[in-house]
């Protein structure tokens, strides 16, 4: 009876307010949990400062790869904070809670993604200023550079929650999941890296933003409920 | 009733429709086989670029063709897999993958062997060369995805979604790493327009070369599929009678 | 249309000299990738088939074992 009235209760909950809720309950625990939120953040400063080391201290080489090299690590970042998106509540048996909520699991997952987005991608995008200094990004293309990741890192936190929503289930997941998203993110990369590049010589690139914001439509679209029928496979 | 009996018999069904189409393919692929590399090798005249090195074109086209259609091939048996619940559809998706990949990668190596005369280099960061290798990783990942995950109706299902979401993705690449790389010029003017600039000579045993790999490509996929029947059905009565029919193996 | 280019087998397997190995190496990959995308489902079918067959003789000694026994 009881149950029933539970039940009952949920289903009169509206996905608008789901959708608020699971956003917050992951911000939440993700704020509990300092060294997850800062992870991203070291890991993205550490690959960039490593390039310079690599390729050369020259200003002139580094500026020419700034771009590139922001970008990248920006998606390894991205790459790596994965793994926290849904694995936690697999193993503590919440994402089952999830699925069986009467709710749209569509907007939970993208209410997830847009909470992973704000804990990884988000401070990345903040930061990047500072490492494009650091790498001699010539100082007209910063509003691009922070444009273009604004816009290109939500969509790589939705392409990488269908490769985690794969592979939630798996004992040995690190490797396959770079193996599965990395290729899925090129476009969003080759695209936000050649805008920046593009500006440096003084070029038009609009059209790189009308793209970048056509691919989000998509993935906003798609990617969640790729992300679910996944996520429905994963945990059975 | 019904649909339990189409489960059931349709990879039995494939396996044994196969049985007969298999002589004519091969006989097909002989004869084919044999026309466009003969014509290819023997009777190609020179071009008046590229001289000799056209043959290469008659193998790295018709692969590169063919490993383009593979992915698509293996989202379409991925939605029937998903849709319907088909065992024979994810038999052939995963028997694509493997087949996609070997294609791709040789079209990659013959890419790059046509490329050490075009560019002079092996390896060049050509859209076409580039948007292969990005399907390659993709191949890689499916195959890798599938062995990973110990149970087969996951794996199948979560091969299936990989494989949409790739397909989706596929043309998206292709697009963008031209879009990239726009100052290079297309890698061959090959077109099977008879108005193009490439006389017949030329197309027509290309014409000939890409029916021959595509019929290989059948035979190899049916010959997988059909390891792949006999693997997840080992314990039905119609492959223990197979089995104990089959006198020299 | 229909001429042949070569006049003879060693100009055949030379290739007009510049690109002999580009060509032959195509020509060559081709050929191994043919032979073994053939080859393999044969020798995994004829493994399986192996396989089976010892199994169901393992099998059928398993049983008649046990029928003597009883």
């Amino acid at each position: 009876m009881n149950d029933a009235r539970e039940i009952q209760g949920l289903k009169g909950v509206s996905t608008w307010s789901a959708f608020c809720a699971t956003l917050r309950r992951d911000l939440i625990i993700a704020l509990k949990r300092r060294n997850d939120l800062l992870n991203p953040i070291m890991f993205f400063l550490i690959v960039v400062s490593l390039f310079p080391l690599g390729i050369s201290p020259d200003p002139v080489e580094l500026s020419s790869v700034s771009a590139g090299v922001v970008w990248v690590s920006a998606l390894l970042a991205s790459m790596l904070s994965l793994d926290n998106l849904y694995r936690a509540d697999y193993e503590d048996g919440s994402l089952e809670q999830l699925l069986l909520s009467p709710q749209p699991l569509y907007f939970l997952v993208l209410a997830k993604n847009i909470a992973h987005w704000l804990i990884s991608g988000l401070p990345v995008v903040i930061l990047s200023p500072l490492l494009a200094y650091m790498l001699y990004l010539p100082s007209e293309a910063y509003w691009t550079m922070v444009l273009t990741l604004l816009i290109g890192t939500p969509v790589l936190s939705l392409f990488g929650s269908i490769g985690v929503a794969l592979t939630v289930g798996l004992g040995s997941r690190g490797l396959i999941l770079a193996v599965i998203v990395l290729p899925l993110s090129t476009p969003v990369l080759i695209i936000g890296a050649k805008a920046v590049t593009d500006v440096m010589f003084g070029l038009p690139v609009s059209s790189h933003f009308a793209l970048l914001g056509a691919i989000l439509a998509l993935a906003l679209t798609m990617a969640p409920l790729a992300s679910a029928a996944a996520l429905r496979i994963s945990v059975n | 009733m019904w649909l339990w009996f189409a489960k059931l018999g349709s990879p039995r069904w494939f396996y044994e429709l196969s049985d007969k189409w298999l002589p004519w393919l091969y006989v097909s692929m002989l004869i084919l086989m044999s026309v466009g590399l003969f014509w290819a090798l023997l009777i190609v005249p020179e071009d008046y670029q590229q001289g000799q090195t056209i043959r290469i074109m008659y193998i790295h086209v018709p692969v590169a063709s063919i490993s383009l259609a593979c992915f698509p091939l293996m989202a379409v048996a991925g939605t029937i897999t998903l849709v319907w619940k088909m065992k024979l559809a994810d038999m052939v998706a995963q028997s694509v993958a493997p087949i996609g990949a070997w294609f791709t990668g040789l079209a990659l190596a013959t890419g790059a062997i046509w490329g050490d005369q075009i560019w002079g280099t092996w390896w060049a960061w050509d859209a076409r060369l580039t948007s292969l290798l990005i399907q390659f990783f993709l191949f890689i990942g499916v195959i890798a995805l599938r062995s990973a995950i110990d149970s087969p109706d996951a794996a199948a299902k979560a091969c299936a979604v990989l494989a949409i979401v790739g397909a989706i993705n596929v043309p998206i690449i292709k697009y963008s790493v031209e879009w990239w790389n726009t100052l290079h010029q297309p890698a061959s003017n090959f077109s099977i327009d008879p108005v193009a600039p490439n006389p017949p000579e030329v197309w027509v045993p290309l014409l000939v070369m890409i029916s021959a790999v595509y019929v290989f490509f059948a035979i190899a996929l049916i010959l997988r599929t059909r390891n792949e029947i006999l693997q997840r059905e080992r314990r039905s009565q119609w492959v223990i009678d197979l089995v104990t029919r089959e006198k020299n193996v | 249309m229909f001429e042949f280019q070569f006049s003879s087998l060693s100009e055949f397997l030379q290739m007009g000299g510049v690109y002999t190995f580009h060509i032959w190496a195509v020509y060559l990959l081709f050929a191994v990738f043919i032979s073994y995308n053939l080859l393999q489902p044969r020798m995994v079918r004829r493994h399986f088939l192996l396989e089976q067959k010892r199994r169901a003789a393992r099998d059928e000694e398993l049983s008649s074992k046990t029928k003597t026994q009883n």
